[in-house]
């Protein structure tokens, strides 16, 4: 079957006629990425107020009566996974990779619809159980988003009962529904372009996408056996990773397991989980990067590589968040190796977006701020982990705030301003209406320096030895005054950054309800998703004919040309050229 | 579609601008999409071995077999279960090679009866290793027996799922060829994977060790 048959199979689109039909039970993957995205906004809600709560009590230590200890571990662990696995995940794949790949490729829909359909309902299963724990008796686990056995299954720990058990089904359910998706979306990239879209003309949202989906596919499976295996431990009385252990005099049923067994199985996982969420993210910046500053990505075969470079190298560095363990100083030696040199493709993608802006047309619109901003946030996050990559550093900075810091600036605020830049870019396409571009920039600068307003004093607390995962630090010797005022002042600026984010929310809802129409194509971009004959596209995508590609996803200030930019279904011969311009010179 | 495109296309030249290459790749959505999802339950079969193999290196495992009154130095049920599962993998073979439709549905039943049948036969080995006191938390061996047989179960079950989908379809004359070939597919992966679980599971503490220092796990 050709490609293109594929990408125009009309018969595989189901026309609903009923309200269930066009936006409950949907087959359209717009439909689809919407329904991904509210939910997945929906549970990270719940996971920045679980975050503003654990701020309280670091801020002011047993000030409110609804936070103790095994609350406060409970927040932090649902704040952990809700955070990466159910909002990051899902909205930048679920979400993201739904709305953007047929689109973005040329075809009608998914190749396999149905199957799209019940990854998100899959997903929504895996949301409820997940939430479900908060109402269990016990409520949720408090083992850490790491769920180290043995203690996250042992007495003592919070919600050993029902709240462990529903965690781990919940993940299990969430990794079934994420195979559905990522067989979808591999497919559909690699067998439904429309014609000419060759692989090197796809813009760098589709490879990032597509290649943190293989990451996904092949990294999932480990998070699925340290589940299956510890449910057994739990549920079973097995003995996988559990040792033998003496509670209370008594000895336990449990012998002979390895709790090391499921650190190296859960940061296989892990590790890769970092850049399927990173990579869709660099794929969408270098797009909003290219589009507002009016010119093509520097370097973008570099890019490609960099991309199934790091996609690759994720796979063999994840002992790096272990050396605490206590492993062989060769093995620690390899991984800090293959960490560093992790650096050196994501170090050539961070140079490609700044020589990307070199010389650009630069629209400091709102999406291009937080695409700068992305740039400060990541840098800076990624800076640390050189330092963390290292043995002799990581040791003694293990259990403190720098850590805290590292990841929340490379794998939580960078992310996170990855997604408002492509929330504001795409908005118009996905609603027919443009956000309020002033509330835009008021939410920008409160959660850009908001957020380094939160981390950066968080370096500082780390270096002067603050532990992470305390619920109180007490009165310890070696910590000075400034590190509880600090704590007060990280708290204030979280709250400030939470309060932002109901501008933005206030921003969505009034321009869904009383905002302009948007122009079509509002940022003049050049990718095919912005040039359907409806926007917002309607069922099918392309209305009568697909769309052939002529160029790739970059062409912006092409000399010669009287547009600052040149989609990519137009033909050469169509393109208006100055005289002298490209067309006469090829001709 | 070629992957050396990422070294050798220049997407930037003006040259390249107004081509429209060939994109065909000449395979069908659902060989992709099953290669993908087997590459995927290979990992997750991989790694519970890697966790088995260093696991029976602990001096609590003790192996199901190796002498004489541990229940499969004498395999012979579980022998007859991968024979069950051969003939579900022969019918699926022969179901999509045929060009009778009668016999194609008959071959499709065949191959649903005898994956259902190797199931059950499986439930009665657990039942037969629950009855000789081999419980499941009893020892790590056989925690992993159950459970790798439970979850590769788990699979046969899905595929049966997918058959019966695929199979209404076919009945109703509509043009299921790539989706019976890939059921076909994953039945023969299924038979594959039981072999190298049946292999795995029913080694001496011996053979063990050798594979264990093989992977440096020793």
């Amino acid at each position: 079957m050709s490609h293109v048959a594929i990408a125009d199979q009309e018969a595989h689109l189901h026309h609903p006629k009923t309200f269930i039909g066009k936006y409950i039970w949907s087959q359209d993957h717009k439909v689809i990425a919407i329904q991904y995205a509210s939910t997945a906004i929906f549970v990270g809600l719940i996971a920045l107020v679980l975050s503003v709560l654990m701020r309280l009590q670091l801020g002011y230590p047993d000030q409110f009566d609804f936070i103790n200890p095994n609350s406060y571990l409970q927040f932090v662990t649902m704040h952990g996974m809700i955070m990466v696995i159910y909002l990051l995940t899902a909205l930048l794949l679920g979400g993201f990779g739904n709305y953007l790949i047929p689109l973005m490729v040329g075809t009608r829909d998914m190749v396999f619809p149905y199957l799209n359909m019940l990854s998100y309902w899959f997903y929504l299963l895996s949301v409820i159980v997940l939430l479900a724990s908060f109402f269990a008796p016990g409520g949720p686990t408090g083992a850490g988003w790491t769920l180290y056995p043995p203690q996250a299954i042992l007495e003592g720990t919070p919600g050993v009962g029902s709240g462990i058990v529903l965690m781990l089904l919940s993940l299990a359910i969430f990794i079934v529904a994420f195979t559905m998706g990522g067989l979808n979306y591999v497919t559909t990239v690699l067998q439904a372009r429309t014609r000419g879209m060759t692989l090197m003309r796809m813009p760098l949202t589709i490879w990032g996408i597509f290649t943190a989906t293989i990451l996904g596919l092949f990294a999932f499976p480990a998070l699925l056996v340290s589940a299956i295996m510890m449910l057994f431990d739990t549920l079973a009385g097995t003995s996988f990773f559990m040792p033998a252990i003496v509670s209370l005099g008594e000895p336990l049923e449990h012998e002979g397991g390895s709790p090391i067994l499921f650190q190296h199985l859960f940061w296989f996982f892990g590790h890769p989980e970092v850049y399927i969420v990173a990579l869709p993210a660099f794929g969408m910046i270098s797009d909003v990067l290219s589009v507002h500053a009016r010119k093509n990505i520097f370097g973008y075969r570099m890019m490609v590589w960099a991309i199934v470079i790091i996609g690759g190298l994720s796979f063999i560095v994840w002992a790096h968040h272990m050396y605490v363990s206590g492993m062989n100083p060769y093995f620690g030696f390899f991984f800090a190796t293959t960490t560093l040199i992790i650096a050196v493709p994501t170090a050539i993608k961070v140079y490609n977006w700044v020589l990307t802006l070199w010389r650009g047309n630069i629209h400091l619109t709102v999406p291009m701020l937080f695409a700068i901003g992305f740039i400060f946030t990541f840098t800076h996050g990624g800076l640390s982990g050189l330092f963390l990559g290292n043995v002799v550093i990581d040791l003694p900075l293990s259990d403190t705030f720098f850590v805290v810091a590292h990841f929340h600036m490379v794998m939580g605020v960078s992310p996170i301003m990855v997604l408002f830049a492509a929330i504001y870019h795409w908005f118009p396409l996905i609603s027919g209406k443009q956000l309020h571009t002033g509330m835009g920039k008021i939410h920008f600068w409160g959660t850009f320096l908001g957020t380094y307003a939160i981390y950066l004093p968080m370096h500082y607390l780390g270096f002067l030895g603050v532990p992470r995962r305390y619920y109180a630090l007490g009165d310890s010797s070696f910590m000075p005054d400034s590190v509880h005022s600090m704590n007060e002042d990280i708290t204030l600026a979280a709250i400030i950054v939470a309060l932002f984010q109901l501008v933005f929310i206030f921003n969505v809802i009034w321009t869904l309800r009383k905002g302009p129409k948007s122009e079509r194509n509002p940022w003049g971009a050049a990718s095919l998703e912005w040039h359907t004959p409806d926007v917002p596209p309607d069922q099918g995508n392309w209305g009568d004919k697909l769309p052939t590609v002529y160029r790739w996803a970059y062409d912006y200030s092409v000399p010669g040309a009287r547009q600052d930019f040149i989609p990519q279904h137009v033909p050469e011969e169509d393109v208006d050229y100055e005289p002298g311009g490209r067309k006469s010179h090829k001709t | 579609m070629s992957w050396t495109q990422i070294f050798t296309d220049k997407p930037w030249l003006p040259e390249a601008a107004g081509e429209v290459p060939d994109t065909d790749t000449g395979k069908a959505p659902g060989q992709i999409a099953l290669r993908m999802l087997l590459g995927a339950i290979t990992i997750l079969f991989l790694l519970f071995f890697v966790t088995f193999i260093e696991r029976s290196q602990f001096q609590d495992f003790h192996a199901l077999a190796g002498e004489p009154w541990q229940p499969f130095t004498d395999s012979m049920r579980l022998w007859v279960n991968t024979g069950v599962l051969l003939l579900a993998s022969l019918c699926l073979h022969w179901a999509v090679r045929t060009s009778q439709k009668q016999q194609a549905i008959l071959l499709l039943l065949g191959g649903g009866f005898f994956a259902a049948l190797f199931v059950v036969l499986q439930v009665s080995v657990w039942q037969f290793l629950y009855n000789l006191g081999y419980g499941l938390a009893e020892n790590p061996a056989n925690s992993y027996f159950y459970m790798l047989t439970g979850v590769h179960a788990t699979h046969i079950i899905g595929g049966l799922f997918a058959l019966l989908l695929v199979g209404r379809k076919y009945l109703a004359g509509a043009d299921t060829g790539v989706a019976l070939r890939a059921c076909a597919t994953y039945w023969h992966y299924l038979f594959v994977l039981w072999l190298v679980l049946f292999f795995m599971l029913t080694r001496t503490p011996e053979t063990y060790a050798i594979i264990a220092a093989f992977c440096g796990l020793g």
